[in-house]
């Protein structure tokens, strides 16, 4: 069996930390795909249930970016 | 996320960062980041709601 | 504190007589011991029934939501601060009421009482600092100090915070107090040891929602816990659900619990859920300098920014 790989429920804001994401891609960086991107509209969308919603569905990480 | 830590949830495991869409290499830097802590921390089991899910 | 008793009934009756306001919301003698339940005296002939003394532990800023008439409401310590904070969140208005003000010197935990009985309890009465206790036919009295509730043998806020009338002369505040002990306690644990702890604090929950339902500060129309679509949080006591319901509930204090103990209190199975919401209160303590309710002026730490709020957990 392959090494166990997490899995990292990402919050990003469309207008921050989504675009660096299309940036980064855009210019072909490499970066780890344990991330799942959920795009949302400003992190002020984020709520405390989002982050638990996550966790109960089995994630082993939770990261928010603005 | 105090009380995540306070009710036992690894603090290592939820990030907030602050990026602007200009710094794709300070995204590369914390995905890595990220990543590197929460595999440190082995598979997350405590919350996780282990029945089956209801479709 | 039962002289307090014909002071309130003097304020309350003679607020109902000249009408400048329709309503006062007291306590009456509920029909179990310890177990004062909310009176509303519309008519100066209710105010009869009106009585004040350590088993008044429910926060009455729970039935202000959304008023529309004019209200007299007797308030501790606790109550004040909560009535402001609905104030601050225009759940009513300053001028919709008269505050009478009880300075108060602590509430008994009645959860804590029951255990020390193994008889059903009787009767329990008071008589300044002792208590009066009789079970099984058996009377043993109970010094009042060591019965207190847990929040109130911390409180540092027993007189009210505003008022338009006081039922009494302001009580000393109690000064060296250890607020948060029991929260260090929990912090000093490891994080198996505080998901452990959490685990056995939880796990007779039955998920009543009567923590919910006496805190004056949850009145959302839908509340998290009843959203089907989507689910936040499974209906059943599944350990998880439970830490999420506790969880979510805890959040949606901060910031705004005065830590009254009304949850506790309620709770048929005598969960502390207190440990959640203290420490929020705690972090906003430390954090913000903010305790809630304080103030009719002041906007709320998660409400406002400054430029120095504490940001170190942001990468």
């Amino acid at each position: 069996m392959s090494e166990w790989e997490p899995k990292i429920v990402s919050f990003l804001c469309n207008w921050c930390s989504y675009g660096a994401a299309d940036l980064a891609g855009v210019s072909r960086m490499e970066y780890p795909s344990n991330i799942r991107v959920i795009r949302i509209p400003c992190t002020g969308r984020m709520s405390p249930k989002f982050a638990l919603a996550a966790l109960r569905e089995g994630a082993d990480g939770v990261w928010v970016s603005g | 996320m105090n009380l995540m830590e306070h009710m036992g949830i690894e603090s290592d495991r939820i990030h907030f960062s602050w990026i602007s869409s200009a710094e794709s290499t300070k995204f590369v830097k914390v995905v890595k980041e990220v990543t590197e802590k929460v595999k440190a921390l082995g598979p997350q089991q405590h919350f996780k709601k282990n029945d089956a899910k209801v479709a | 504190m039962l002289d307090y008793i014909d002071k309130i009934k003097e304020i309350s009756e003679r607020l109902l007589k000249d009408c400048s306001v329709e309503m006062v919301i007291g306590f009456r003698k509920g029909t179990l011991p310890m177990m004062n339940e909310p009176c509303f005296a519309r008519t100066p002939e209710d105010v009869g029934q009106f009585v004040w003394d350590s088993n008044c532990g429910i926060n009455l800023a729970n039935y202000l939501t959304d008023r529309k008439e004019r209200i007299g409401i007797v308030a501790k310590g606790c109550d004040t601060r909560n009535i402001a904070t609905h104030i601050i969140e225009n759940k009513i208005s300053r001028e919709q009421l008269v505050v009478i003000g009880v300075p108060c010197k602590g509430m008994i935990d009645k959860h804590k009482i029951a255990t020390l009985f193994a008889d059903e309890i009787q009767t329990v009465t008071e008589n300044g600092e002792k208590i009066l206790v009789t079970a099984g036919g058996k009377e043993t009295p109970l010094n009042k100090s060591d019965v207190l509730q847990k929040n109130c043998a911390v409180c540092t806020h027993r007189n009210p915070v505003f008022y338009d009338e006081l039922a009494a002369e302001k009580v000393e505040e109690q000064q060296d107090v250890d607020r948060y002990a029991d929260v260090q306690e929990i912090e000093a644990m490891d994080t198996q040891e505080k998901w452990d702890y959490f685990e056995s604090l939880l796990s007779p929950c039955i998920r009543c929602y009567a923590c919910k339902n006496a805190c004056p500060l949850c009145y959302c129309p839908t509340c998290f816990v009843d959203e089907a679509k989507p689910q936040w949080v499974g209906k059943g006591q599944d350990p998880t659900d439970v830490r999420t319901f506790h969880f979510l509930r805890a959040f949606h204090c901060a910031g705004r619990c005065t830590d009254c103990g009304a949850c506790e209190r309620a709770c048929p199975v005598g969960i502390n859920m207190r440990v959640f919401t203290k420490k929020l209160e705690k972090d906003c303590f430390e954090q913000f300098g903010w305790e809630a309710g304080m103030s009719l002026d002041e906007r709320p730490p998660l409400d406002t920014y400054r430029p120095n709020d504490p940001n170190d957990f942001i990468k």
